[in-house]
């Protein structure tokens, strides 16, 4: 039997890893943390699984390390070495961009925590620690929307999607234990090949523009 | 009126599995053969066409399919769009052969990348009769995304500048939107989870009978994200910025997919989920309506301005759709059915009009409306079916978008939304104005006389026009004999009310 302690240490370590994914600049390090993220969420999996005697999480577990832990992080990996290492300077710098940050998940901590009944419909999922879960997975969820919305990297913004598909799928294990494990991989694969397909375009396009900067994709806004 | 009956069934399955084995065979050995790939293409749509058929006729006669402990529900709703997707994948393959042949591409096409080319088409044909079949929440999500994994492809298939750019903005977008509904599929489904037993939470035929049960501040953030999210695929306006891009850059039968099938697939997923609440609260039909009249009076207005025709079309699609969201969002019998109608109408309207923009591109290598004013056209067959398709998407009688739009108008009246109707005929007006304007500029307006000796000025090859005819056709008969397709409407209307429980 795990404690609610160590599923909240785990919490934690996937925050941290989430903001450093989010706000290291060189990519491959971006990479690397993302990975880690991924591998403190496949964690989290298997200590709800140990805690509530659910042993079907294990797979959930085990389908997010395979997906998120290895797949995902190669693709970047791979695509990375063919693109420029340093992410394309954003336009919010590293103070403010980190007090932005803090602030959006202070707020989203303090709201969904407090008004856990909005988002969540069980007794259970209300309870610790599957309340706190919850919150973070809505954190994730911002944080994941914060990239796509202010950076401007193609490589950062993959990031990002995953952030916010991490962010999803954490939130399945406090909603919805009971989900058949043919679903959750289901999902989990829809968001290996989205990543991909989008890697392999980010290439194309740098190919043909010699840049990952999202922001000259301009030329059909008129 | 006959009542309902659950009956189990492997067409239900058959109509996705066999589109997806065509697609791997034609993904392993397109590349060797004409015949592998288009002859292939031909094959497993015809096939799936008529699977479509026998699944009809089985509805009519007051059966649902099921298979797979009812994870597969295939009604009359699912048998709509299966027939209008396999009738649009045939004429699109018969279309494109020769249209991809055009000159003057960025890259060579080699028989490889036509082979991916018919594979992702049957793909995607194959992953939105999955949609349409599926019965389970959660896995919309998951086919959903597939159709849009499938369709990435076929938008980049040139593979230029704008082309690539158009294909990321489309994946991106929609991935993000979609996310967003999968949160609202999770909500929905852990809501239900106490009121029934676990496998029957995920069942859209279970979940309507609870949804009276579920807290509204869960509903109503569910339905703010399934908005979000599948009116991201359908492209409503305000997410609708992936919408013109990929329209326009697609190749012309592609474009013709987007609008007459892929953004429906998005309306469809809309009405599987929004229907389920909007009779038990009103909030929701009020907030869809907003939506739908603002994307349709916003969609035209930015469709008027438009110099390219593609994206003309496109901007006008978004205008359409938001036709078909704002019924279905009503939650009444003649809401659903207008909706519908107009789903139906609409994807024979626009894929006629998309085609003949391709038509049009093909012969004189211009999309832009003022190019093709100067160019001297002798194109009868287009500029007849050119001449039906507008007047069918302003809602002019005889054709069948009159009698649509007729049925929505006044199921938003009696659903006492006045303004809504107000700006919906306003919008038809709008794109009266705008599709006539347009047709004149292209087809009656003199050309310039240094340019009076151009080649490419005939009609466009009888495999093209064949698909072109075949719609423009279906404009007539639908607006003269509506008889024809009210049974299945009838249907579909009738199986979407059966799950809310009335």
């Amino acid at each position: 039997m795990i404690g609610g302690s160590l599923i909240v240490t785990l919490m934690i370590a996937h925050l941290i890893a989430s903001v450093l994914a989010v706000e290291i600049r060189n990519l491959k390090l971006a990479t690397i943390a993302l990975c880690i993220q991924a591998f403190f969420l496949s964690s989290i999996f298997s200590a709800f699984a140990s805690m509530s005697n659910n042993p079907s999480l294990y797979w959930w577990s085990l389908t997010a390390f395979i997906t998120k832990v290895i797949i995902i992080p190669c693709l970047l990996l791979i695509y990375i070495r063919k693109l420029p290492k340093a992410e394309v300077t954003p336009v919010i710098g590293y103070t403010l961009s980190i007090s932005i940050l803090s602030i959006i998940l202070i707020i989203f901590y303090r709201f969904v925590h407090t008004f856990i009944e909005f988002v969540a419909p069980t007794p259970e999922a209300m309870a610790e620690p599957a309340r706190s879960c919850l919150t973070l997975s809505f954190m994730i969820f911002a944080l994941g929307l914060y990239v796509l919305v202010v950076r401007k990297d193609a490589i950062k913004i993959v990031i990002g999607l995953c952030l916010l598909e991490n962010g999803v799928h954490l939130s399945l294990v406090t909603l919805a234990p009971g989900l058949p494990e043919t679903t959750v991989i289901g999902i989990a694969t829809n968001v290996v090949i989205a990543a991909w397909l989008l890697l392999y375009l980010t290439g194309r396009i740098f190919k043909i523009l010699g840049s990952t900067d999202t922001s000259i994709l301009s030329e059909l806004r008129r | 009126m006959t009542s309902i009956e659950v009956v189990e069934s492997n067409l239900a399955v058959l109509v996705f599995v066999i589109p997806t084995l065509f697609s791997l065979i034609i993904f392993a050995f397109g590349r060797f053969s004409r015949l592998l790939r288009e002859g292939l293409a031909f094959l497993g749509l015809l096939v799936t066409f008529l699977i479509s058929i026998a699944i009809y006729q089985k509805v009519l006669s007051g059966y649902v399919l099921s298979a797979w402990k009812m994870t597969i529900y295939v009604d009359g709703l699912s048998a709509l769009m299966e027939i209008i997707g396999s009738l649009m994948g045939l004429l699109i393959v018969l279309y494109s052969p020769r249209y991809l042949k055009k000159r003057g591409l960025p890259e060579e096409i080699t028989p490889k990348r036509l082979g991916l080319y018919y594979g992702l088409l049957l793909l995607f044909l194959g992953t939105m009769n999955w949609t349409c079949a599926t019965n389970n929440i959660v896995m919309l999500f998951v086919s959903l995304e597939a159709t849009t994994l499938a369709t990435t492809f076929l938008i980049t298939f040139y593979w230029g500048k704008r082309a690539s750019e158009a294909g990321y903005k489309y994946l991106l977008l929609v991935t993000i939107g979609v996310t967003f509904a999968l949160f609202g599929c999770v909500l929905v489904y852990s809501a239900s989870l106490p009121h029934l037993s676990g496998h029957e939470a995920l069942l859209f035929t279970s979940i309507g009978k609870v949804a009276g049960k579920i807290p509204t501040s869960i509903v109503l953030l569910a339905c703010a994200f399934f908005i979000a999210g599948f009116g991201t695929k359908a492209g409503l306006i305000p997410f609708h910025a992936w919408l013109p891009d990929a329209h326009a850059e697609a190749p012309a039968p592609i474009s013709a997919l987007l609008s007459g099938i892929v953004i429906k697939v998005g309306a469809y997923a809309l009405v599987r989920t929004i229907t389920v609440f909007a009779p038990h609260y009103n909030a929701i039909v009020v907030f869809v309506a907003i939506i739908a009249s603002a994307s349709m009076l916003i969609g035209i207005c930015l469709a008027l301005v438009q110099d390219d025709l593609k994206r003309m079309l496109a901007y006008s699609s978004i205008s359409q759709i938001a036709y078909v969201i704002e019924g279905i969002g009503l939650g009444t019998y003649l809401g659903i059915y207008g909706g519908l109608f107009h789903l139906l109408n609409h994807t024979i309207i626009k894929g006629l009009l998309f085609l003949t923009a391709g038509a049009l591109l093909y012969m004189t290598g211009t999309r832009s409306i003022q190019e093709l004013q100067k160019v001297p056209k002798k194109m009868p067959i287009t500029l007849f079916c050119f001449f039906i398709g507008s007047l069918a998407i302003s809602g002019m009688p005889p054709f069948n978008g009159f009698l649509s739009k007729l049925t929505l108008f006044l199921a938003i009246a009696q659903r006492g939304l006045l303004w809504a109707a107000v700006i919906a005929v306003l919008t038809s007006l709008l794109t009266l104005a705008c599709f006539v304007r347009a047709a004149y500029r292209i087809f009656w307006s003199k050309p310039a006389a240094q340019l009076a000796t151009n080649p490419h000025s005939k009609e466009v090859p009888f495999s093209m026009w064949l698909g072109m005819g075949v719609l423009a056709l279906l404009c007539i008969v639908i607006g003269i004999y509506p008889k024809l397709v009210y049974p299945i409407l009838d249907s579909a209307t009738r199986c979407i009310l059966k799950i809310l429980g009335g």
